[in-house]
This record gives structure tokens, C-alpha cells and sequence, in this order.
């Protein structure tokens, strides 16, 4: 853990005044443009006429999270060549975004996910809907759970380990903010929160990208070779193997981790559904390629001020302050631009994991509103003022869930927590959505038996791996019940997912689907039905 | 003042009621049809297995052949780092090539065919009931300004 504060108090002054500031202005502008009729399509989708840009910008500030800001960049700093190999990750999950997934979710679907896999399997939709929205639900809770422990974790770089009320204060705070946000603005307050985060975030990060290169003449090399000379293992930080190297089973372990990032972030509930805002397909392609852009400059300059950190601060100084590396943005700030900086970065931080929590809690919101109790409780009878009042009831449901959770594991490792929702989302969504858009013969059996089996698959293995038990950075260090090697799950439990979907399908002998489902569902896909 | 309209102000019903009233055997079995989606799931597949494909060859190639990676290629950039640089550019070339390739040859079939589809619909339409100009959708974006 953290030995002392890693930041002086003026800096925590200054950025609880610019966090209340921010939060406040942005609470005003949610409530402003929150939904103002009892329509659910503008409390699910939003503002739809809004251009690229902005949705560009939205869809940056859902995919990228406190994590890659902190996490990735301490990670870089930490082990050099195998942080970058985690960033260009998070950078190529974009493109299963742009290339598979987008145009063709765009066009058959509505609200939610189910609404598109309804649309594809009409008859056993019921089903399916309920399997999307247990996943849904288990995904975006774990990663809100991370959010909120990340909140805890930024806080400590401040005044050290917090006591149990503070803890408690925080955590309660940021997830009231939450379920304000998502239950009173829907996804136009949202959205609000998505944009002011992702402007911050690339103007803050490249900003500081471009100041550490400037120290160095924007000359690369010299800021490479001073990063391998302070940190402490010289040639080696710029060569592979410094985290994951060594054995085999580490090397697949970190296979298995950038195989749950590039196919599991592409999956995230909060950005299917980000992806079904903009009003037609032409804007929706603008705007995923403006993201293509916003996520790839932020991941690069969060790789160059991971690399800075270690060249100006060394490793022992951010080490000391942090055994994650998490405090290494704080601190290159504080180093470079004194309390100011480390203020608005911090500040930066905190929105950011606000913002990705509010996506999150709206997203499991509106598949438990639309899915769950509108279309399989109420069997599509309920009405549109009775269905927001559910999403807005569940939103608040699912913050405090997850503010309760946050409490209980506090000392959990956020990143841990999200590459569990990472693995879970590309064992359990992504092979449905996969086959629902291209294999014609995908049944709901197929569906039901990927959706939980993967789901099943993911979190048994991470039960019984390193993470919970035997280790000694794990929940039970003293119990050993770890029979699965890999800390990551995720190369056993994709294939799984992918085959459970198979074998359902080819297994089902029950009453089909008719044909002519699959041909609409195809014409829609490919023609579209909207602009 | 920003309007909200609703998803489809003219189609309220989930499916569309001009795309159920065409013989689905009529457009899908169509060949431009075919081509159509042959077009797009061809270039789809052969893109992500280039990008994200190659990602994951150079994550194998960094964890198991580490002396190719770690040769020195300029000053301290070693042929695995400048591998990793790539990676950015080829998410780049790959988004261009999608956008081209969407351009000229997969949204001119998709016009074609749904302004196929309009006319059997509408013909369709006429024939049942008086028009409801199902096939001109409200266009929210068309404001006298451009936004940013």
C-alpha cells in the first residue's frame, strides 16, 4: 500500500474546489438538458441530433476509463515496453468497434442490445433477454465496483491510507453523484458528463505528453534513453518481459489479458449502447472514426507520460509513493507544473471514473427497465412513463448496490475487478452479438448457452486462480484453492463462449425460428431502415 | 431550442411495417443483394483479422522471440518498439481503407436497394391504403447552422 501522501495539501485544496466546481457545473448542465418529456427514447438515447464531434467525444469518454488514465500510465512507467503493449491494446479494441460491430448494431437495433438480438430471434426473445440482462447487469457491476474502489485508491494518493469513515464518505459521495446523474439525466446528462470528461482528458493528457516531450527537445530517444537509465533495470525496461516474462504461464497470462481487452472492451454494455445515439448510420461512422482518433491520441500520450514519469521521477520515487504505479501521473504533475497541474489531473481523474460510472449505472439501468421489466415481466405492456420510472428506479437500485460493494471490497485491486468484467464481456456479449449479426442458423439456444456459459466460465476461473486465493495480493492469501494458473481468464473462457454458442445452435432441436426473421433482420443490417 | 425527436417519429412499431409488407424473398434474394453482403462482411473480417489479428501476433511475438524484438533499430528504438508504433498506424491506414471501401462500394448498393425497397413499399402502400410517406423520415439534423 501507500507509504505516505504522495501530494502536499494545497493541491488537495485546490482540487476539491475544481472537483466541486466541475461537478456542479456539469449537474447543472444534466439537469438542464435532462429528458423533459416521459419518452423513453430520449431518457435511453439522448440528444440525437447531436454532430460527429460530439459523439465522437461521447464515445471516447465511455470507452476510456480511470484506469487507462492511471493504471495503464503507472503500468508504463513501472515495466516500460509490457505498459505500452496494455495501451496499444485498449487502442486496437476500438477498431472491433469501427470494423464489425457499429454499423451493423446501429441499424437493427433500438434501446438495447436485447432489442437487436429480439429483433434477429422473435420467437425466444424472453429468454435471451433475461440471459443479456444478468450479463449486463454482473459486467457493469463489477466494473462500477471498480470505479468506486478506484475512487477510494485516488483519494489514498492524497492523504494516505483513509480512515474507514472517510472511505466511506468518499465512496458514498461519488456514487451519489452517480445515481444523480444517471437516474435524473438519463442519457442526455450523460452525455453532458461523457464530452466535458473527453475534452478534459485529451486536452489534459496531451498537454502533459507534449510538456514532458518539450523537457526533452522533442527529441524521443533522449526521453527513452533517460527513462531505461532511472529505472532500474536499464536496457531491459524497453524490452519485452519485464512484467510478464520469465515462465510460460506468465506469457500466456498476458495473452490472455490483451485478449480480454481487445475483444472484451469492444463488448462493454455502456458502449453498445453509447453506439446506438447518433441519428443515422453516415454520423454514427464519423463519429466512431473522430473516437478512432480521440482514443488513439489519448493512449499515446498517456504511453509518453508514463515513459516521462520514470525519466524525471525514477522508479524508486514512484514506487515508494505507489506499488501499482497509479500515483505516476499525480506525481510527473506535481513535477512538472507544481499544484496546479497535479490539481486539474486529479480532478481530471475523479470526473472520469464519475463519468464511466454513470454510463455504466444507465446502461444496466435501461437492460433491466427495457429488457427485463418491460419486455419479459410486463411483456411489452407496459407503458412509456411506467418503464422510465423502472429505469430510474434501477439506476438508483444498481448505485447503491454498487456503493455497498465498494464498501465490502475496498481494498480490491481495480484492475483486477476490470479485467474480470473485461473477460466477462468477451466470453459472454461478444459471441452473441457476433453470431447474431452474421451466422444465419444462431438460435436462442446458442445464445442462452454462450450468454451464461461464458458468463459461468469467466468467473469460476477467476475464483479458483491466483486472484482469489494463494497469492499474496489476493482476497485469501492463507487459503489455496488455485488450480487455474492464469490471473486472467480470458483465454480459456472466449473460445468457451464462442463454442457454447456453437454447440447450442447445432444442438437445438427445437422449434426454429423462422426464416423469414433472419432475412429482415439481414435487410435491415444491411440496408437499414432509418436515414 | 435543441429538439429531442424520437428515434422514428413516422414507424412507431418495432419492425418496420414497409419492410414487413415486402416479400422478404423479394430484396434478399436479389443479387446486388448478395454482392452487398459479401462486400461488407468480406472487407469486415479481412480488416479485424489484420488489425487486431497482427496486434495479437506481436503481443506473441514480443512475449516469445524477444531477441528478434529487442534488436536496436534507431538510438533506443528497438524493432519491437517501432512494431508497437506501427500498430498505430495501421489502426490508422485500416480506418481509412474502411472508410473508402464503405464509400465506394458498399453505401451505393445500400442506396440503390432501399430506394428498391421504398418503392415496393410504397407501390405496395398504394395499393392498400393512402400514402403515409413512410419513405421521408424527419430530418432533425437540418437546422439553418452547422453545429461542431
Amino acid at each position: 500500500m501507500v507509504s505516505a501522501a504522495a501530494i502536499d495539501d494545497s493541491s488537495l485544496q485546490l482540487t476539491f474546489v475544481l472537483f466541486l466546481t466541475v461537478v456542479v457545473i456539469t449537474l447543472f448542465m444534466a439537469l438542464l438538458t435532462a429528458p423533459q418529456r416521459d419518452e423513453i427514447s430520449e431518457f435511453y438515447l439522448g440528444n440525437r441530433a447531436m454532430s460527429p464531434l460530439r459523439n465522437g467525444l461521447a464515445m471516447c469518454g465511455d470507452y476510456l476509463s480511470a484506469a487507462t488514465l492511471l493504471g495503464s500510465t503507472g503500468l508504463v512507467a513501472l515495466t516500460g515496453y509490457d505498459g505500452l503493449m496494455y495501451l496499444g491494446g485498449t487502442t486496437v479494441a476500438w477498431m472491433m468497434v469501427l470494423l464489425l460491430i457499429a454499423e451493423p448494431l446501429h441499424r437493427t437495433g433500438r434501446f438495447t442490445l436485447g432489442d437487436t438480438v429480439a429483433l434477429r430471434l422473435p420467437r425466444q426473445q424472453r429468454p435471451v433477454r433475461v440471459a443479456l440482462a444478468v450479463c449486463i447487469l454482473a459486467i457493469a457491476t463489477l466494473y462500477l465496483v471498480a470505479q468506486l474502489v478506484g475512487s477510494v485508491a485516488l483519494l489514498t494518493q492524497f492523504t494516505g491510507v483513509p480512515s474507514g469513515s472517510t472511505r466511506t464518505l468518499c465512496v458514498v459521495v461519488i456514487g451519489a453523484f452517480v445515481i444523480l446523474y444517471a437516474s435524473l439525466g438519463g442519457m442526455p446528462g450523460a452525455t453532458v458528463i461523457q464530452i466535458i470528461k473527453a475534452v478534459m482528458l485529451v486536452v489534459g493528457v496531451l498537454f502533459t505528453a507534449g510538456w514532458v516531450l518539450h523537457h526533452f527537445d522533442w527529441n524521443p530517444n533522449a526521453l527513452l534513453e533517460r527513462a531505461s537509465q532511472r529505472s532500474g533495470s536499464g536496457l531491459s525496461f524497453l524490452e519485452p518481459g519485464l512484467r510478464y516474462g520469465g515462465t510460460v504461464s506468465n506469457k500466456l497470462d498476458f495473452l490472455s489479458l490483451e485478449l480480454a481487452i481487445v475483444l472484451g472492451l469492444a463488448a462493454l454494455p455502456h458502449v453498445l449502447m453509447r453506439l446506438l445515439t447518433p441519428r443515422n448510420s453516415g454520423v454514427l461512422r464519423s463519429s466512431v472514426l473522430w473516437a478512432v482518433g480521440l482514443v488513439g491520441a489519448v493512449c499515446f500520450g498517456a504511453g509518453i507520460m508514463g515513459l516521462g514519469a520514470t525519466a524525471l521521477l525514477g522508479r524508486e520515487t514512484i514506487e515508494s509513493t505507489d506499488r501499482t504505479g497509479n500515483a505516476s501521473v499525480l506525481l510527473l504533475a506535481h513535477e512538472l507544473g507544481g499544484s496546479v497541474l497535479t490539481a486539474l489531473l486529479t480532478c481530471l481523474a475523479y470526473l472520469t471514473l464519475l463519468a464511466v460510472a454513470v454510463g455504466l449505472t444507465l446502461a444496466a439501468a435501461s437492460s433491466l427497465a427495457h429488457d427485463l421489466y418491460s419486455e419479459v415481466i410486463r411483456k411489452g405492456r407496459a407503458t412509456e412513463t411506467e418503464e422510465l420510472t423502472v429505469a430510474r428506479l434501477s439506476g438508483a437500485v444498481i448505485g447503491v448496490l454498487g456503493i455497498l460493494l465498494a464498501l465490502v471490497a475496498w481494498g480490491a485491486n481495480t484492475a483486477t475487478l476490470a479485467f474480470l468484467a473485461f473477460a466477462i464481456a468477451a466470453s459472454a456479449i461478444l459471441p452473441t452479438i457476433i453470431y447474431t449479426l452474421f451466422w444465419r442458423r444462431f438460435s436462442a439456444k446458442g445464445a442462452l448457452l454462450s450468454l451464461y456459459g461464458g458468463l459461468l466460465c469467466s468467473v469460476l476461473l477467476a475464483a479458483f486462480s491466483p486472484v482469489v486465493s494463494s497469492a499474496p495480493g489476493s482476497f485469501y492469501p492463507e487459503a489455496d484453492f488455485a488450480w487455474f494458473p492464469l490471473q486472467n481468464p480470458g483465454i480459456v473462457s472466449i473460445p468457451v463462449g464462442f463454442l457454447l454458442g456453437w454447440l447450442g445452435t447445432v444442438l437445438d432441436k427445437g422449434p426454429a425460428e423462422e426464416p423469414s426473421a433472419h432475412e429482415k433482420f439481414e435487410v435491415r443490417m444491411l440496408v437499414g431502415a432509418d436515414d | 431550442m435543441p429538439e429531442y425527436p424520437p428515434r422514428r417519429d413516422d414507424t412507431p412499431t418495432f419492425p418496420l411495417p414497409h419492410i414487413e409488407q415486402t416479400p422478404p424473398s423479394r430484396i434478399s434474394d436479389h443479387p446486388e443483394f448478395h454482392s452487398l453482403r459479401r462486400a461488407q462482411r468480406r472487407f469486415g473480417i479481412r480488416a479485424t483479422v489484420l488489425s487486431v489479428g497482427g496486434f495479437l501476433l506481436y503481443v506473441l511475438l514480443s512475449s516469445f522471440v524477444p531477441a528478434v524484438m529487442n534488436q536496436p533499430l534507431f538510438g533506443r528504438l528497438t524493432v519491437g518498439l517501432s512494431l508497437g508504433l506501427g500498430q498505430f498506424v495501421i489502426m490508422g491506414v485500416t480506418a481509412w481503407c474502411y472508410v473508402r471501401h464503405m464509400r465506394t462500394r458498399v453505401d451505393p448498393l445500400a442506396r440503390g436497394l432501399k430506394s428498391r425497397l421504398h418503392e415496393t413499399g410504397s407501390r405496395r402502400a398504394r395499393t392498400t391504403a393512402p400514402p403515409q410517406g413512410a419513405g421521408q423520415p424527419l430530418r432533425p439534423g437540418a437546422r439553418g447552422f452547422r453545429t461542431w
